[in-house]
Protein backbone atom coordinates (compact mmCIF):
# COMPACT_ATOMS: atom_id res chain seq x y z
CA UNK A 1 0.00 0.00 0.00
CA UNK A 2 1.43 3.45 -0.84
CA UNK A 3 2.92 5.28 2.14
CA UNK A 4 0.50 8.19 2.07
CA UNK A 5 -2.57 5.94 1.90
CA UNK A 6 -1.29 3.92 4.85
CA UNK A 7 -0.53 7.04 6.83
CA UNK A 8 -3.94 8.56 6.08
CA UNK A 9 -5.71 5.37 7.08
CA UNK A 10 -3.77 5.37 10.33
CA UNK A 11 -5.03 8.90 10.97
CA UNK A 12 -8.59 7.80 10.13
CA UNK A 13 -8.47 4.67 12.27
CA UNK A 14 -10.14 5.97 15.41
CA UNK A 15 -12.85 7.82 13.51
CA UNK A 16 -13.42 4.77 11.30
CA UNK A 17 -13.86 2.48 14.30
CA UNK A 18 -16.10 4.99 16.03
CA UNK A 19 -18.41 5.45 13.08
CA UNK A 20 -18.53 1.75 12.22
CA UNK A 21 -19.45 0.86 15.80
CA UNK A 22 -21.94 3.73 16.05
CA UNK A 23 -23.74 2.92 12.82
CA UNK A 24 -23.59 -0.80 13.64
CA UNK A 25 -25.20 -0.28 17.06
CA UNK A 26 -27.87 1.92 15.51
CA UNK A 27 -28.70 -0.74 12.92
CA UNK A 28 -28.68 -3.55 15.47
CA UNK A 29 -30.95 -1.65 17.82
CA UNK A 30 -33.53 -0.80 15.18
CA UNK A 31 -33.50 -4.26 13.69
CA UNK A 32 -34.25 -5.67 17.14
CA UNK A 33 -37.66 -3.92 16.97
CA UNK A 34 -38.61 -5.90 13.89
CA UNK A 35 -40.03 -9.07 15.50
CA UNK A 36 -42.49 -6.96 17.45
CA UNK A 37 -43.71 -5.20 14.31
CA UNK A 38 -43.84 -8.40 12.34
CA UNK A 39 -45.92 -10.04 15.06
CA UNK A 40 -48.44 -7.19 15.17
CA UNK A 41 -49.29 -6.39 11.57
CA UNK A 42 -52.58 -4.78 12.68
CA UNK A 43 -50.75 -2.20 14.69
CA UNK A 44 -48.02 -1.43 12.19
CA UNK A 45 -49.63 -2.54 8.95
CA UNK A 46 -50.62 -0.51 5.98
CA UNK A 47 -53.92 0.67 7.39
CA UNK A 48 -52.40 1.86 10.61
CA UNK A 49 -49.65 3.75 8.84
CA UNK A 50 -52.03 5.44 6.45
CA UNK A 51 -53.13 7.80 9.19
CA UNK A 52 -49.84 9.62 8.75
CA UNK A 53 -49.82 12.37 6.10
CA UNK A 54 -48.49 11.06 2.84
CA UNK A 55 -45.49 13.38 2.75
CA UNK A 56 -44.30 12.20 6.10
CA UNK A 57 -44.70 8.61 5.04
CA UNK A 58 -42.62 9.17 1.94
CA UNK A 59 -39.97 10.92 3.95
CA UNK A 60 -39.77 7.85 6.13
CA UNK A 61 -39.63 5.57 3.16
CA UNK A 62 -43.17 4.61 2.41
CA UNK A 63 -44.13 2.83 5.61
CA UNK A 64 -46.66 0.81 3.56
CA UNK A 65 -45.08 -2.47 4.26
CA UNK A 66 -43.24 -1.88 7.47
CA UNK A 67 -44.39 -5.24 8.80
CA UNK A 68 -42.53 -7.12 6.05
CA UNK A 69 -38.78 -7.65 6.24
CA UNK A 70 -37.83 -5.74 3.09
CA UNK A 71 -40.25 -2.89 3.88
CA UNK A 72 -38.94 -2.57 7.40
CA UNK A 73 -35.35 -2.58 6.29
CA UNK A 74 -36.03 0.04 3.66
CA UNK A 75 -38.03 2.34 5.94
CA UNK A 76 -35.99 2.10 9.08
CA UNK A 77 -32.45 1.50 7.87
CA UNK A 78 -31.93 2.55 4.27
CA UNK A 79 -34.34 5.43 3.91
CA UNK A 80 -33.06 8.21 6.11
CA UNK A 81 -31.09 7.55 9.25
CA UNK A 82 -28.34 5.23 8.15
CA UNK A 83 -27.64 7.09 4.88
CA UNK A 84 -27.37 10.33 6.85
CA UNK A 85 -25.02 8.69 9.36
CA UNK A 86 -22.95 7.26 6.55
CA UNK A 87 -22.80 10.65 4.89
CA UNK A 88 -21.81 12.18 8.21
CA UNK A 89 -18.93 9.73 8.51
CA UNK A 90 -17.81 10.41 4.93
CA UNK A 91 -17.95 14.19 5.40
CA UNK A 92 -15.95 14.07 8.62
CA UNK A 93 -13.28 11.87 7.02
CA UNK A 94 -13.38 13.90 3.81
CA UNK A 95 -12.66 17.09 5.67
CA UNK A 96 -9.54 15.53 7.10
CA UNK A 97 -8.03 15.03 3.65
CA UNK A 98 -7.10 18.64 2.89
CA UNK A 99 -9.10 21.26 4.77
CA UNK A 100 -8.31 20.15 8.33
CA UNK A 101 -4.54 19.72 7.83
CA UNK A 102 -4.46 22.97 5.91
CA UNK A 103 -6.19 24.86 8.72
CA UNK A 104 -3.94 23.33 11.34
CA UNK A 105 -0.85 24.00 9.22
CA UNK A 106 0.36 20.43 8.78
CA UNK A 107 -0.39 20.42 5.06
CA UNK A 108 2.44 22.86 4.34
CA UNK A 109 5.15 20.31 5.02
CA UNK A 110 3.19 17.62 3.16
CA UNK A 111 3.07 19.59 -0.11
CA UNK A 112 6.82 20.18 0.01
CA UNK A 113 7.55 16.45 0.01
CA UNK A 114 8.74 14.91 -3.25
CA UNK A 115 5.22 13.89 -4.21
CA UNK A 116 3.10 15.71 -6.77
CA UNK A 117 -0.02 17.38 -5.50
CA UNK A 118 -2.08 15.18 -7.80
CA UNK A 119 -0.69 12.07 -6.18
CA UNK A 120 -1.06 13.50 -2.69
CA UNK A 121 -4.76 14.10 -3.31
CA UNK A 122 -5.37 10.84 -5.15
CA UNK A 123 -3.85 8.89 -2.28
CA UNK A 124 -6.09 10.76 0.15
CA UNK A 125 -9.07 9.80 -2.03
CA UNK A 126 -7.94 6.20 -2.02
CA UNK A 127 -7.67 6.26 1.77
CA UNK A 128 -11.15 7.77 2.05
CA UNK A 129 -12.60 5.08 -0.22
CA UNK A 130 -10.87 2.32 1.77
CA UNK A 131 -12.04 3.78 5.08
CA UNK A 132 -15.64 3.94 3.85
CA UNK A 133 -15.30 0.43 2.49
CA UNK A 134 -14.31 -0.75 5.97
CA UNK A 135 -17.29 0.99 7.58
CA UNK A 136 -19.43 -0.50 4.81
CA UNK A 137 -18.15 -4.02 5.47
CA UNK A 138 -18.73 -3.82 9.22
CA UNK A 139 -22.23 -2.37 8.92
CA UNK A 140 -23.13 -4.80 6.14
CA UNK A 141 -22.17 -7.65 8.44
CA UNK A 142 -24.38 -6.15 11.16
CA UNK A 143 -27.39 -5.86 8.84
CA UNK A 144 -26.91 -9.41 7.56
CA UNK A 145 -26.20 -10.85 10.99
CA UNK A 146 -28.93 -9.02 12.91
CA UNK A 147 -31.29 -9.50 9.98
CA UNK A 148 -30.82 -13.23 10.15
CA UNK A 149 -31.24 -13.18 13.92
CA UNK A 150 -34.63 -11.47 13.72
CA UNK A 151 -35.76 -13.48 10.68
CA UNK A 152 -35.97 -10.53 8.34
CA UNK A 153 -36.28 -12.87 5.41
CA UNK A 154 -34.38 -10.64 2.99
CA UNK A 155 -31.77 -12.31 0.78
CA UNK A 156 -28.10 -11.42 1.32
CA UNK A 157 -27.79 -10.43 -2.34
CA UNK A 158 -30.51 -7.79 -1.87
CA UNK A 159 -28.89 -6.53 1.33
CA UNK A 160 -25.55 -6.18 -0.45
CA UNK A 161 -27.27 -4.35 -3.26
CA UNK A 162 -28.92 -1.84 -0.93
CA UNK A 163 -25.82 -1.49 1.20
CA UNK A 164 -23.65 -0.83 -1.83
CA UNK A 165 -25.89 2.14 -2.59
CA UNK A 166 -25.08 3.39 0.89
CA UNK A 167 -21.36 3.11 0.18
CA UNK A 168 -21.68 4.95 -3.12
CA UNK A 169 -23.83 7.68 -1.58
CA UNK A 170 -21.36 8.14 1.26
CA UNK A 171 -18.44 8.14 -1.14
CA UNK A 172 -20.10 10.82 -3.24
CA UNK A 173 -20.54 13.18 -0.28
CA UNK A 174 -17.09 12.34 1.06
CA UNK A 175 -15.48 13.12 -2.28
CA UNK A 176 -17.56 16.31 -2.49
CA UNK A 177 -16.21 17.39 0.89
CA UNK A 178 -12.64 16.61 -0.14
CA UNK A 179 -13.18 18.53 -3.37
CA UNK A 180 -14.49 21.63 -1.60
CA UNK A 181 -11.58 21.38 0.83
CA UNK A 182 -9.10 20.95 -2.02
CA UNK A 183 -10.47 24.03 -3.74
CA UNK A 184 -10.93 26.29 -0.71
CA UNK A 185 -8.89 24.80 2.13
CA UNK A 186 -11.71 25.52 4.58
CA UNK A 187 -13.41 22.92 6.77
CA UNK A 188 -16.52 24.99 7.40
CA UNK A 189 -17.18 25.44 3.70
CA UNK A 190 -16.79 21.72 3.02
CA UNK A 191 -19.13 20.88 5.86
CA UNK A 192 -21.70 23.48 4.78
CA UNK A 193 -21.69 22.49 1.11
CA UNK A 194 -21.97 18.76 1.81
CA UNK A 195 -24.52 19.22 4.60
CA UNK A 196 -26.82 21.56 2.70
CA UNK A 197 -26.56 19.44 -0.44
CA UNK A 198 -27.37 16.25 1.46
CA UNK A 199 -30.41 17.69 3.22
CA UNK A 200 -31.67 19.53 0.13
CA UNK A 201 -31.07 16.47 -2.03
CA UNK A 202 -33.00 14.28 0.36
CA UNK A 203 -35.93 16.69 0.72
CA UNK A 204 -36.21 17.37 -3.01
CA UNK A 205 -36.16 13.66 -3.73
CA UNK A 206 -38.75 12.87 -1.07
CA UNK A 207 -41.13 15.71 -1.92
CA UNK A 208 -40.88 15.32 -5.68
CA UNK A 209 -43.22 12.35 -5.53
CA UNK A 210 -46.02 14.75 -4.66
CA UNK A 211 -44.84 18.12 -5.80
CA UNK A 212 -44.82 18.26 -9.58
CA UNK A 213 -42.73 21.46 -9.59
CA UNK A 214 -39.81 19.74 -7.89
CA UNK A 215 -39.62 16.75 -10.16
CA UNK A 216 -37.26 18.34 -12.68
CA UNK A 217 -34.79 18.97 -9.84
CA UNK A 218 -34.40 15.36 -8.80
CA UNK A 219 -31.77 14.71 -11.44
CA UNK A 220 -29.42 16.71 -9.21
CA UNK A 221 -30.25 14.79 -6.06
CA UNK A 222 -27.84 11.97 -5.22
CA UNK A 223 -30.69 10.34 -3.28
CA UNK A 224 -32.59 9.74 -6.49
CA UNK A 225 -29.81 7.50 -7.80
CA UNK A 226 -29.44 5.96 -4.40
CA UNK A 227 -33.05 4.97 -3.85
CA UNK A 228 -35.12 5.41 -7.00
CA UNK A 229 -34.63 1.83 -8.12
CA UNK A 230 -35.66 0.49 -4.71
CA UNK A 231 -32.80 -1.98 -4.75
CA UNK A 232 -34.20 -4.08 -1.89
CA UNK A 233 -37.26 -4.84 -3.97
CA UNK A 234 -35.93 -4.76 -7.51
CA UNK A 235 -32.27 -5.69 -7.39
CA UNK A 236 -29.07 -3.99 -8.51
CA UNK A 237 -29.74 -0.59 -10.13
CA UNK A 238 -26.58 -0.63 -12.23
CA UNK A 239 -27.26 2.60 -14.15
CA UNK A 240 -28.05 4.64 -11.05
CA UNK A 241 -25.07 3.33 -9.12
CA UNK A 242 -22.73 3.95 -12.02
CA UNK A 243 -24.00 7.51 -12.19
CA UNK A 244 -23.24 8.02 -8.48
CA UNK A 245 -19.79 6.53 -8.91
CA UNK A 246 -19.18 8.54 -12.08
CA UNK A 247 -20.15 11.77 -10.32
CA UNK A 248 -17.64 10.96 -7.56
CA UNK A 249 -14.90 10.35 -10.12
CA UNK A 250 -15.64 13.64 -11.89
CA UNK A 251 -15.62 15.48 -8.57
CA UNK A 252 -12.34 13.85 -7.60
CA UNK A 253 -10.69 14.89 -10.87
CA UNK A 254 -12.01 18.43 -10.46
CA UNK A 255 -10.55 18.46 -6.96
CA UNK A 256 -7.15 17.38 -8.27
CA UNK A 257 -7.14 20.19 -10.84
CA UNK A 258 -8.26 22.78 -8.30
CA UNK A 259 -5.72 21.69 -5.68
CA UNK A 260 -2.89 21.71 -8.19
CA UNK A 261 -3.53 25.32 -9.05
CA UNK A 262 -3.75 27.09 -5.80
CA UNK A 263 -1.68 28.46 -2.94
CA UNK A 264 -1.66 26.29 0.16
CA UNK A 265 -2.14 27.73 3.62
CA UNK A 266 -2.77 31.40 2.85
CA UNK B 1 28.17 26.25 -11.49
CA UNK B 2 24.51 27.14 -11.71
CA UNK B 3 22.94 29.05 -8.88
CA UNK B 4 20.95 27.12 -6.30
CA UNK B 5 18.28 29.79 -6.27
CA UNK B 6 17.72 32.25 -9.06
CA UNK B 7 14.75 34.59 -8.98
CA UNK B 8 13.86 37.43 -11.26
CA UNK B 9 11.15 39.96 -10.57
CA UNK B 10 9.52 37.49 -8.21
CA UNK B 11 6.31 39.06 -6.94
CA UNK B 12 3.49 37.72 -4.82
CA UNK B 13 0.18 39.31 -4.05
CA UNK B 14 -2.30 37.91 -1.56
CA UNK B 15 -5.44 39.32 -3.06
CA UNK B 16 -4.55 42.98 -3.17
CA UNK B 17 -2.03 42.82 -0.35
CA UNK B 18 1.55 42.68 -1.49
CA UNK B 19 3.59 39.88 0.06
CA UNK B 20 6.75 40.17 -1.99
CA UNK B 21 7.73 42.76 -4.54
CA UNK B 22 10.06 42.28 -7.47
CA UNK B 23 12.64 40.05 -5.80
CA UNK B 24 15.71 39.35 -7.85
CA UNK B 25 18.35 37.35 -6.07
CA UNK B 26 20.80 34.55 -6.40
CA UNK B 27 22.01 32.00 -3.90
CA UNK B 28 25.27 30.35 -4.87
CA UNK B 29 26.17 26.72 -4.43
CA UNK B 30 27.80 25.96 -1.11
CA UNK B 31 27.02 29.20 0.64
CA UNK B 32 25.03 29.88 3.77
CA UNK B 33 22.65 32.68 3.01
CA UNK B 34 21.07 34.53 5.91
CA UNK B 35 17.72 35.98 5.01
CA UNK B 36 16.91 38.75 7.40
CA UNK B 37 13.97 40.95 8.08
CA UNK B 38 11.32 41.73 10.65
CA UNK B 39 8.16 39.64 10.88
CA UNK B 40 5.89 40.20 7.92
CA UNK B 41 8.68 41.49 5.69
CA UNK B 42 8.29 38.74 3.09
CA UNK B 43 10.76 36.10 4.26
CA UNK B 44 8.24 33.33 4.63
CA UNK B 45 6.54 34.34 1.38
CA UNK B 46 9.86 33.98 -0.44
CA UNK B 47 10.52 30.60 1.15
CA UNK B 48 7.05 29.27 0.37
CA UNK B 49 7.50 30.36 -3.24
CA UNK B 50 10.82 28.48 -3.42
CA UNK B 51 9.05 25.31 -2.26
CA UNK B 52 5.97 25.67 -4.46
CA UNK B 53 3.65 25.93 -1.47
CA UNK B 54 2.39 29.14 -3.05
CA UNK B 55 2.69 30.31 -6.64
CA UNK B 56 4.17 33.59 -7.86
CA UNK B 57 1.91 36.35 -9.15
CA UNK B 58 4.73 37.52 -11.43
CA UNK B 59 8.35 36.79 -12.13
CA UNK B 60 10.39 33.64 -12.45
CA UNK B 61 12.28 31.37 -10.11
CA UNK B 62 14.56 28.41 -10.49
CA UNK B 63 15.66 26.21 -7.63
CA UNK B 64 18.57 23.76 -8.07
CA UNK B 65 18.33 24.46 -11.77
CA UNK B 66 14.71 23.35 -12.02
CA UNK B 67 11.14 24.21 -11.17
CA UNK B 68 10.16 23.50 -7.53
CA UNK B 69 6.86 22.21 -8.89
CA UNK B 70 8.86 19.18 -9.97
CA UNK B 71 8.92 16.70 -7.07
CA UNK B 72 12.44 15.62 -8.09
CA UNK B 73 13.62 19.14 -7.27
CA UNK B 74 11.84 19.10 -3.91
CA UNK B 75 13.41 15.73 -3.14
CA UNK B 76 16.78 17.49 -3.00
CA UNK B 77 15.57 20.11 -0.51
CA UNK B 78 15.22 19.90 3.26
CA UNK B 79 12.66 22.31 4.63
CA UNK B 80 11.84 23.60 8.07
CA UNK B 81 8.63 25.65 8.01
CA UNK B 82 8.50 28.85 10.03
CA UNK B 83 5.32 27.85 11.77
CA UNK B 84 5.81 24.15 12.12
CA UNK B 85 2.56 22.37 12.92
CA UNK B 86 2.80 18.85 14.28
CA UNK B 87 -0.21 17.19 15.78
CA UNK B 88 -1.94 13.94 16.44
CA UNK B 89 -1.40 10.88 18.56
CA UNK B 90 1.45 9.58 16.46
CA UNK B 91 4.87 9.37 18.09
CA UNK B 92 7.48 11.74 16.73
CA UNK B 93 9.68 8.81 15.65
CA UNK B 94 6.86 7.24 13.62
CA UNK B 95 6.20 10.55 11.93
CA UNK B 96 9.85 10.96 11.01
CA UNK B 97 9.92 7.43 9.66
CA UNK B 98 6.84 8.16 7.59
CA UNK B 99 8.52 11.25 6.12
CA UNK B 100 11.67 9.24 5.46
CA UNK B 101 9.52 6.63 3.70
CA UNK B 102 7.97 9.24 1.42
CA UNK B 103 11.47 10.48 0.64
CA UNK B 104 12.53 6.99 -0.33
CA UNK B 105 14.38 6.23 2.89
CA UNK B 106 17.26 7.85 4.76
CA UNK B 107 20.61 6.52 5.91
CA UNK B 108 20.17 4.01 8.74
CA UNK B 109 20.69 5.49 12.19
CA UNK B 110 20.55 9.02 10.80
CA UNK B 111 17.35 9.98 12.64
CA UNK B 112 18.73 8.62 15.91
CA UNK B 113 22.03 10.42 15.47
CA UNK B 114 20.33 13.75 14.82
CA UNK B 115 17.96 13.23 17.74
CA UNK B 116 20.90 12.55 20.00
CA UNK B 117 22.71 15.62 18.78
CA UNK B 118 19.74 17.86 19.47
CA UNK B 119 18.69 15.92 22.55
CA UNK B 120 15.23 15.40 21.14
CA UNK B 121 12.82 12.94 22.71
CA UNK B 122 11.18 11.04 19.85
CA UNK B 123 8.96 8.83 21.99
CA UNK B 124 6.54 11.69 22.67
CA UNK B 125 3.24 11.92 20.83
CA UNK B 126 3.26 14.74 18.31
CA UNK B 127 0.39 16.63 19.88
CA UNK B 128 2.22 16.68 23.22
CA UNK B 129 5.59 17.98 22.02
CA UNK B 130 6.85 21.17 23.64
CA UNK B 131 7.71 24.07 21.38
CA UNK B 132 11.41 23.34 21.60
CA UNK B 133 10.96 19.64 20.92
CA UNK B 134 8.68 20.40 17.98
CA UNK B 135 11.39 22.57 16.49
CA UNK B 136 13.92 19.76 17.01
CA UNK B 137 11.68 17.27 15.20
CA UNK B 138 11.35 19.86 12.42
CA UNK B 139 15.13 20.20 12.19
CA UNK B 140 15.63 16.44 12.14
CA UNK B 141 13.20 15.99 9.25
CA UNK B 142 14.91 18.81 7.35
CA UNK B 143 18.43 17.39 7.80
CA UNK B 144 17.79 13.64 7.82
CA UNK B 145 17.99 12.96 4.09
CA UNK B 146 21.19 15.01 3.74
CA UNK B 147 19.67 17.37 1.19
CA UNK B 148 21.70 19.47 -1.22
CA UNK B 149 19.74 22.54 -0.23
CA UNK B 150 18.43 23.36 3.23
CA UNK B 151 15.70 25.96 3.57
CA UNK B 152 15.21 26.85 7.21
CA UNK B 153 12.59 29.40 8.20
CA UNK B 154 13.39 30.86 11.63
CA UNK B 155 15.30 27.72 12.62
CA UNK B 156 16.43 28.89 16.04
CA UNK B 157 13.06 29.97 17.39
CA UNK B 158 12.13 27.99 20.47
CA UNK B 159 15.59 26.47 20.92
CA UNK B 160 17.58 27.11 24.07
CA UNK B 161 21.08 28.59 23.61
CA UNK B 162 22.97 25.29 23.90
CA UNK B 163 20.80 23.61 21.31
CA UNK B 164 21.15 26.71 19.12
CA UNK B 165 24.91 26.19 19.18
CA UNK B 166 24.47 22.54 18.23
CA UNK B 167 22.15 23.57 15.42
CA UNK B 168 24.70 26.06 14.10
CA UNK B 169 27.33 23.35 14.08
CA UNK B 170 24.92 21.15 12.11
CA UNK B 171 24.64 23.95 9.58
CA UNK B 172 28.44 24.19 9.39
CA UNK B 173 28.67 20.42 8.90
CA UNK B 174 26.10 20.58 6.12
CA UNK B 175 28.06 23.32 4.40
CA UNK B 176 31.28 21.38 4.80
CA UNK B 177 29.49 18.49 3.09
CA UNK B 178 28.76 20.75 0.13
CA UNK B 179 25.18 21.73 0.96
CA UNK B 180 23.74 25.18 0.39
CA UNK B 181 21.72 26.75 3.18
CA UNK B 182 19.10 29.46 3.20
CA UNK B 183 18.09 30.45 6.71
CA UNK B 184 15.82 33.24 7.74
CA UNK B 185 15.80 35.16 10.96
CA UNK B 186 14.71 38.47 12.32
CA UNK B 187 17.86 38.71 14.41
CA UNK B 188 21.21 39.05 12.68
CA UNK B 189 23.12 37.78 15.70
CA UNK B 190 21.51 34.36 15.19
CA UNK B 191 22.88 33.91 11.70
CA UNK B 192 25.97 36.09 11.40
CA UNK B 193 28.38 33.46 12.68
CA UNK B 194 27.47 30.91 10.04
CA UNK B 195 26.34 33.06 7.13
CA UNK B 196 28.51 33.90 4.18
CA UNK B 197 26.08 36.46 2.88
CA UNK B 198 22.99 38.09 4.25
CA UNK B 199 20.01 39.49 2.38
CA UNK B 200 17.87 42.04 4.09
CA UNK B 201 14.21 42.16 3.21
CA UNK B 202 11.76 44.75 4.35
CA UNK B 203 8.21 45.58 3.36
CA UNK B 204 8.28 42.88 0.68
CA UNK B 205 11.42 44.28 -0.97
CA UNK B 206 15.02 43.12 -0.86
CA UNK B 207 16.86 46.10 0.57
CA UNK B 208 20.42 44.83 0.48
CA UNK B 209 22.55 41.77 -0.04
CA UNK B 210 25.86 41.89 1.77
CA UNK B 211 28.85 39.74 2.32
CA UNK B 212 29.15 39.14 6.05
CA UNK B 213 32.92 39.76 5.86
CA UNK B 214 32.29 43.02 4.02
CA UNK B 215 29.63 43.94 6.55
CA UNK B 216 32.18 43.42 9.31
CA UNK B 217 34.60 45.61 7.46
CA UNK B 218 31.99 48.34 7.35
CA UNK B 219 31.28 47.94 10.98
CA UNK B 220 31.72 50.84 13.31
CA UNK B 221 34.22 49.89 15.94
CA UNK B 222 34.98 51.74 19.17
CA UNK B 223 38.66 51.77 20.00
CA UNK B 224 40.55 52.94 23.07
CA UNK B 225 44.35 53.25 23.20
CA UNK B 226 46.42 53.95 26.29
CA UNK B 227 50.07 55.09 26.10
CA UNK B 228 52.87 55.32 28.61
CA UNK B 229 53.03 59.12 28.17
CA UNK B 230 50.72 61.90 26.92
CA UNK B 231 50.45 62.00 23.13
CA UNK B 232 49.99 65.04 20.84
CA UNK B 233 46.48 65.32 19.38
CA UNK B 234 47.87 66.28 15.97
CA UNK B 235 49.39 62.82 15.57
CA UNK B 236 45.88 61.37 15.31
CA UNK B 237 44.11 64.19 13.50
CA UNK B 238 42.64 63.60 10.05
CA UNK B 239 43.34 59.89 9.93
CA UNK B 240 41.18 58.17 7.29
CA UNK B 241 38.24 56.33 8.80
CA UNK B 242 38.71 57.72 12.28
CA UNK B 243 35.85 59.68 13.84
CA UNK B 244 34.79 61.10 17.21
CA UNK B 245 38.43 61.49 18.19
CA UNK B 246 39.15 62.39 21.80
CA UNK B 247 42.75 62.75 22.94
CA UNK B 248 43.08 63.20 26.70
CA UNK B 249 46.60 63.00 28.08
CA UNK B 250 47.91 59.49 27.57
CA UNK B 251 44.68 58.04 26.15
CA UNK B 252 42.98 58.17 22.77
CA UNK B 253 39.35 57.28 22.19
CA UNK B 254 37.69 57.12 18.78
CA UNK B 255 35.43 55.12 16.49
CA UNK B 256 36.67 53.72 13.24
CA UNK B 257 34.78 52.85 10.10
CA UNK B 258 36.12 49.76 8.45
CA UNK B 259 39.82 49.05 8.61
CA UNK B 260 41.81 50.09 11.66
CA UNK B 261 45.03 50.26 9.65
CA UNK B 262 45.70 54.04 9.69
CA UNK B 263 45.01 54.29 13.42
CA UNK B 264 47.34 51.40 14.23
CA UNK B 265 50.13 52.91 12.19
CA UNK B 266 49.70 56.30 13.87
CA UNK B 267 49.69 54.69 17.31
CA UNK B 268 52.74 52.60 16.53
CA UNK B 269 54.95 55.68 16.82
CA UNK B 270 54.26 55.75 20.58
CA UNK B 271 54.40 53.12 23.28
CA UNK B 272 51.04 51.42 23.59
CA UNK B 273 50.39 49.96 27.04
CA UNK B 274 46.74 48.97 26.64
CA UNK B 275 44.20 48.67 23.84
CA UNK B 276 40.45 48.01 23.87
CA UNK B 277 38.50 47.27 20.71
CA UNK B 278 34.85 46.31 20.96
CA UNK B 279 33.48 43.57 18.69
CA UNK B 280 31.73 45.29 15.81
CA UNK B 281 28.01 45.34 16.25
CA UNK B 282 26.58 44.05 13.00
CA UNK B 283 23.14 44.58 14.41
CA UNK B 284 23.86 48.26 14.36
CA UNK B 285 24.74 48.27 10.67
CA UNK B 286 21.77 46.13 9.99
CA UNK B 287 19.59 48.71 11.67
CA UNK B 288 21.12 51.55 9.70
CA UNK B 289 19.89 49.84 6.54
CA UNK B 290 16.47 49.80 8.04
CA UNK B 291 16.49 53.37 9.19
CA UNK B 292 17.75 54.51 5.79
CA UNK B 293 15.03 52.58 4.13
CA UNK B 294 12.48 54.11 6.46
CA UNK B 295 13.95 57.50 5.80
CA UNK B 296 13.46 56.97 2.04
CA UNK B 297 9.96 55.79 2.64
CA UNK B 298 9.15 58.93 4.59
CA UNK B 299 10.80 61.13 1.99
CA UNK B 300 8.76 59.39 -0.67
CA UNK B 301 5.55 59.95 1.23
Amino acid sequence: MPTLVRKTLREYRRAMIGWAVGIGVFIGMYLSFYPQMHANPDLYGQLAMSKYPENIRWMLGGLESISTGAGFLQAVIYQLFVPMLFIGCAVVLGNRAVAAPEESGTLELAVTLPVTRQRLLLERFAALALALLAVYAVTLAVVAGAGAAVDLGVGFDRIITAHTGLLLLGLFFGVLTVAVGAATGRKAIGLAVAGVYAVAGFVVNALSRDVEGLRWLTWASPFRYYAAGNPLAHGFPLGDYLLLLGASVVLALTAVLAFDRRDVGV
Amino acid sequence: MTAVVETEGLTKYYGRRRGLDDLTMEIRPGEVFGYLGPNGAGKTTTIRLLLDVIRPSRGTLRVLGGDPRDPRVRARIGYLPGELALEGREKARDYLEFLAGVRGGVAPGRIEALAERLEADLSVRMGKLSKGNKQKVGLIQAFMHDPEFLILDEPTSGLDPLVQQEFLSMVRDARAGGATVLMSSHVLAEVEHVSDRVGIVRGGRLVAVEDVAALREKAVRRVELHFDAPVPAEAFADLPGVRDLKVEGASVRCTIDGRPDALIKAAARFTVVHMVSAEPDLEEIFLTYYSEEMHHAHAGA
